[in-house]
């Protein structure tokens, strides 16, 4: 069975470095990928996850438990990103290249069409402006919720936010979601009729 | 109940994480209200198009280098700590801030060098005026006194050898912690490369492929 977090962080608090390696092992592709969501570049995910994890581990020692060990990484990786975008004064980057990499349809049994490529690509490329044209606070909750998949308690403790603000601003995020691809012509469903009774 | 007043837990609900009162008090509200029931099949809609937008597969960002190079760079901090202790002893400095290596030599810190420096003159100072006093006796003096002085100087040795193992000690941790943040810089900037120079690779094979590709049509 694999140990947990906390096991892992109490052998590094006593000692044991390797214990680190077996967090970073766990944690970075997830903490990359979160910070990819936010800041839009591929290359920038990759230096700001470097950076939160040597921020962790400079200071994982006075860790005292009191959040999740996961908590309390996407604190860092959160700070680490918004001290980034004051540098440069809140914009998002969306590479265009690295859309045409990271769109397209999730693999599936059959090969897509060109045309459900291109269509899938776009949206791909039509999604991740949307995202990015968030206000920060609604991105980081969108991205935590709906591609990291935390829980609302979960990002309630990183963001140190009660659930409740928690769920207005993912609310707001999406509705905001919503305006920016109708805006493009992209409609998410149908009207739906009430249920018979 | 207004549809403002369910919005949490309509979210609640879109995102699995509700109980199940909240389930049905959602869905008779939905029931009867059009536009509540739209959104809330707008939202599931967008949700699915979000997931159009996949992240790149991450390139390992921070990770243990492989056995070798970990073993070259374990013998190199090796032998740098080594030199860090005698550059310590010798009151030397090693550095590492804001990207920067620096090398101090005598430079030491400040703080023990003063501490060791004033201990040293009173040190000093106390054995000249028992050798002093010593030398007052009249000659063939008594082997009790002596007895004494030699037991004062052996306690002002015994001090300066703790005081003088406290401040390698401090050193030696300093030394260590610098080493080990050094040790995590490296790593990161290796795994980095490395990850750079898997991509390049991909990218140079998938073009050679496309070269070879067209070049067979013809």
């Amino acid at each position: 069975m694999q140990p947990a977090d906390e096991e892992l962080v109490a052998a590094f608090q006593g000692g044991d470095v390797s214990a680190f390696d077996v967090l970073l092992l766990r944690w970075d592709r997830k903490i990359q990928g979160a910070i990819y969501r936010i800041m839009g570049s591929e290359e920038e995910s990759r230096d700001l996850c470097q950076e939160t994890f040597l921020k962790a581990y400079r200071s994982l020692r006075g860790f005292k438990g009191e959040a999740r060990f996961s908590s309390w990484l996407y604190q860092i990786a959160l700070n680490v990103c918004r001290d980034r975008m004051r540098r440069r004064k809140g914009k998002t980057l969306v590479s265009l290249d690295e859309l045409d990499e990271a769109g397209g349809l999730p693999p599936g049994p059959a090969a897509p069409s060109a045309l459900e490529l291109v269509e899938s690509r776009d949206l791909a490329r039509a999604v991740a402006a949307a995202v990015a044209a968030l206000p920060g606070e609604q991105r980081e909750v969108i991205v935590l919720k709906e591609y990291q998949g935390l829980t609302f308690l979960e990002i309630a403790e990183v963001l140190g936010l009660p659930t409740s603000t928690v769920k207005t601003r993912l609310y707001r995020g999406l509705g905001q979601l919503r305006e920016h691809l109708e805006r493009k012509g992209i409609r998410g469903t149908a009207p739906v009729p009430a249920p018979s009774p | 109940m207004p549809c403002t007043m369910l919005r949490e837990e309509m979210v609640a609900v879109l995102y699995g994480e509700a109980d199940a009162e909240t389930v049905r008090r959602v869905g008779e509200h939905q029931a009867a209200c059009a536009d509540c029931r739209d959104e809330m099949a707008a939202l599931r809609g967008l949700r699915r198009q979000l997931t159009a937008w996949r992240a790149p597969e991450p390139a390992r960002g921070v990770r243990r280098p492989r056995p070798r190079p970990w073993a070259a760079l374990a013998a190199a901090a090796a032998i740098v700590f080594a030199l860090g202790a005698g550059w310590g002893l010798a009151g030397a400095e090693l550095r590492y801030e804001k990207g920067r290596v620096s090398f101090r030599l005598g430079g030491g810190d400040q703080e023990i060098r003063t501490v060791l420096d004033r201990e040293r003159a009173r040190l000093q100072e106390e054995i000249a005026a028992l050798r002093a006093a010593v030398a007052a006796r009249p000659s063939g003096g008594d082997a009790a006194f002596l007895e004494r002085v030699a037991a004062m100087i052996r306690e002002s040795e015994a001090r300066q050898a703790v005081l003088m193992s406290a401040s390698l000690q401090e050193i030696g941790e300093r030394n260590e912690a610098q080493r080990r943040y050094d040790l995590a810089r490296v790593s990161a900037g290796l795994s980095y490369l490395d990850g750079r120079t898997g991509e390049q690779v991909a990218r140079t094979n998938e073009l050679m492929g496309y070269v070879l590709q067209v070049s067979q049509q013809r």
